[in-house]
């Protein structure tokens, strides 16, 4: 499972590109015949856009498939230990639960780093491809910025899934909860907040919150716990789109806070808890 | 009389409502073979898993070469060693990279030499890069077997170490339980079902009934104190069979 996800997303970042670059020459082609024909004066609508445009689209992805990628390996980084009953090996050894918990999300936090890495390079070379030039420097630190972001992102939904292979008693229990939690906050808690763009959930660039008194208190209580909306904020403004509003730098607090708080949950577990038996 | 490796007063647990493990009393002394019998659910992991200090008694205390499982806790993981009943090792990993594994757990920093070691010890020497998806049954649990003494721990403890093995299995584990106790001096505490393992390997046995040890002795004494029975197998029913002393 994690191996179908894994293709998927990558799948998806350089299909993204692709795509992005299709719409790039369809436009191009149509503009240079209407253009030559003398029906327009306007430029290009492309070569207005950041080259960074491109990877717009992989915020989505990152919210959609990566996210589920980091649950299903949180939970299988601790689901495996308890069935194999290695949790009983490890207990027995003189290891703090923190320590051992630690190492394993160290381990999964390289692993995603590394998953990501490769992304960003299919990202800069297919961009690069697209735009017909090397990407700038400014532009490189951009994009490695955003996927930094998406690391930092992920972390607390490894956690997660590691937390629910900790403690569920059923293997379905532990995939289902994080993914529950996952779309409540992904679908259900920005909408609301904005109540008013059901669509625009899926839409990489944040949605302006409702002007109403109601619904800007449900804003104001809400905001912080839409991760999901925040990350995509956080990414606009890396990314340097123009049309984001509200501000990067509360973003990126909520998102540290968010997985610090998962990662003390995680490490103040109790060796007890560890054990708790798993039906079979 | 040797000094006491494993002492336990009144050692209690219970998982909720259930009691597994009622007020055992126990000594087992330092360099012997200890087997504890019983039927399924009888009590036996429990036992291990409160000596082992994975879970805590809900009444009583227990020490290990006199350090108390509670109060001690750390200090006694790193004298004991343990194979768990069912456990699994990491299958993706090669037979080196899982005993590395292992050696950090136990605390070892420049684990290669000892493991080294172990490897040959257990007739390992050959096998270090292959993955482990690729072993038998007997060679996985010789796998535990080096795991469990990597840090030369002096108390180790086997739960049903040799269920589900061949008879070729069974012998190679005999013998490898035999040199632990021989030649490392170790003291072994291991539940078993096999009577037959308990004869050839034990110096001495006791019984678990329904959480309660009903009985404890050398095996020297158990075969003489029941002429009658022909084998161990026929004591230990039994003893199984008779009424609450
Ligand atoms: N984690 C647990 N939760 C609840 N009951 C348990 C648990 N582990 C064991 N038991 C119960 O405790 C009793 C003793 O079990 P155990 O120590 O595993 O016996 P044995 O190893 O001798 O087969 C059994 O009745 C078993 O059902
Ligand atoms: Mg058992």
């Amino acid at each position: 499972m994690p191996q179908v996800l894994l293709a998927v997303f990558v799948g998806m970042v350089t299909a993204s590109s692709v795509i992005g670059w299709l719409t790039n020459q369809v436009v191009t082609s149509v503009y240079d015949r209407t253009f030559a024909a003398g029906l327009t004066t306007q430029p290009n609508p492309f070569s207005a856009v950041s080259p960074l445009y491109y990877a717009k689209n992989t915020v989505i992805y990152i919210i959609l498939i990566g996210a589920l990628l980091a649950i299903v390996l949180g939970v299988q980084s601790t689901i495996r230990d308890r069935k194999a009953h290695t949790f009983d090996l490890v207990l027995s050894r003189p290891v703090r639960p923190a320590s051992y918990l630690g190492a394993k999300l160290a381990g999964l936090l390289c692993w995603v780093a590394g998953i990501l890495a490769l992304s960003a390079l299919i990202s800069w070379t297919s961009i690069s491809a697209i735009v017909g030039s090397v990407l700038s420097p400014g532009d490189t630190a951009r994009l490695l910025g955003f996927y930094a972001l998406a690391w930092l992102f992920l972390l607390p939904f490894i956690i997660l899934g590691m937390l629910t292979g900790v403690y569920s008693r059923r293997e379905t229990t532990a995939l289902l909860v994080p993914i529950v939690i996952w779309s409540v906050v992904t679908f259900v808690v920005p909408q609301l907040g904005t109540a008013a763009h059901p669509v625009s959930l899926l839409n990489p660039v944040p949605a302006i919150a409702s002007q109403g008194g109601v619904f800007q208190l449900a804003n104001l209580v809400l905001g912080p716990l839409s991760l999901t909306e925040h990350f995509k904020q956080a990414s606009a403004f890396v990314l340097g789109d123009t049309a984001t509003t509200g501000s990067p730098l509360l973003s990126l607090v909520v998102m540290v806070a968010f997985a610090g708080c998962m990662l003390v949950v995680l490490l103040t577990t109790q060796r007890d808890r560890m054990r708790s038996p798993l039906d079979e | 009389m040797n000094d006491t490796a494993i002492k336990t007063t009144e050692l209690s647990h219970s998982y909720g409502p259930k009691a597994a493990l009622k007020g055992l009393n126990l000594s087992v002394g330092e360099g012997e073979i200890f087997g504890l019998l019983g039927h399924n659910g009888a009590g036996k992991t429990t036992a291990v898993s409160l000596l082992t200090t994975l879970i805590p008694p809900t009444e009583g205390t227990a020490t290990i070469l006199g350090l108390d499982i509670h109060a001690d806790a750390d200090e006694v993981r790193r004298t004991i060693g343990y194979l768990p009943e069912n456990v699994q090792f990491y299958g993706n990993l090669t037979l080196l990279e899982n005993l590395r594994f292992f050696a950090r757990l136990s605390g070892l920093d420049k684990p290669d030499a000892r493991i080294r070691e172990v490897l040959e010890f257990l007739d390992f020497t050959g096998h270090e890069s292959e993955r482990l998806s690729t072993f038998s049954k007997g060679m996985r649990q010789r796998v535990g077997i080096a795991q469990s003494i990597l840090h030369n721990p002096k108390v180790l403890f086997l739960d049903e170490p040799t269920s589900g093995l061949d008879p070729q299995g069974v012998r190679n584990l005999r013998e490898i339980i035999l040199n632990l106790n021989r030649h490392f001096g170790m003291t072994i505490f291991m539940n078993t079902h096999l009577l037959a393992e308990v004869t050839q390997t034990c110096t001495s046995i006791g019984v678990l009934r329904e959480g309660e040890l009903v009985y404890q002795d050398s095996l020297a004494a158990t075969l003489t104190a029941f002429p009658d029975e022909a084998s161990l197998e026929d004591i230990y029913l039994h003893i199984e069979a008779r009424p609450e002393r």
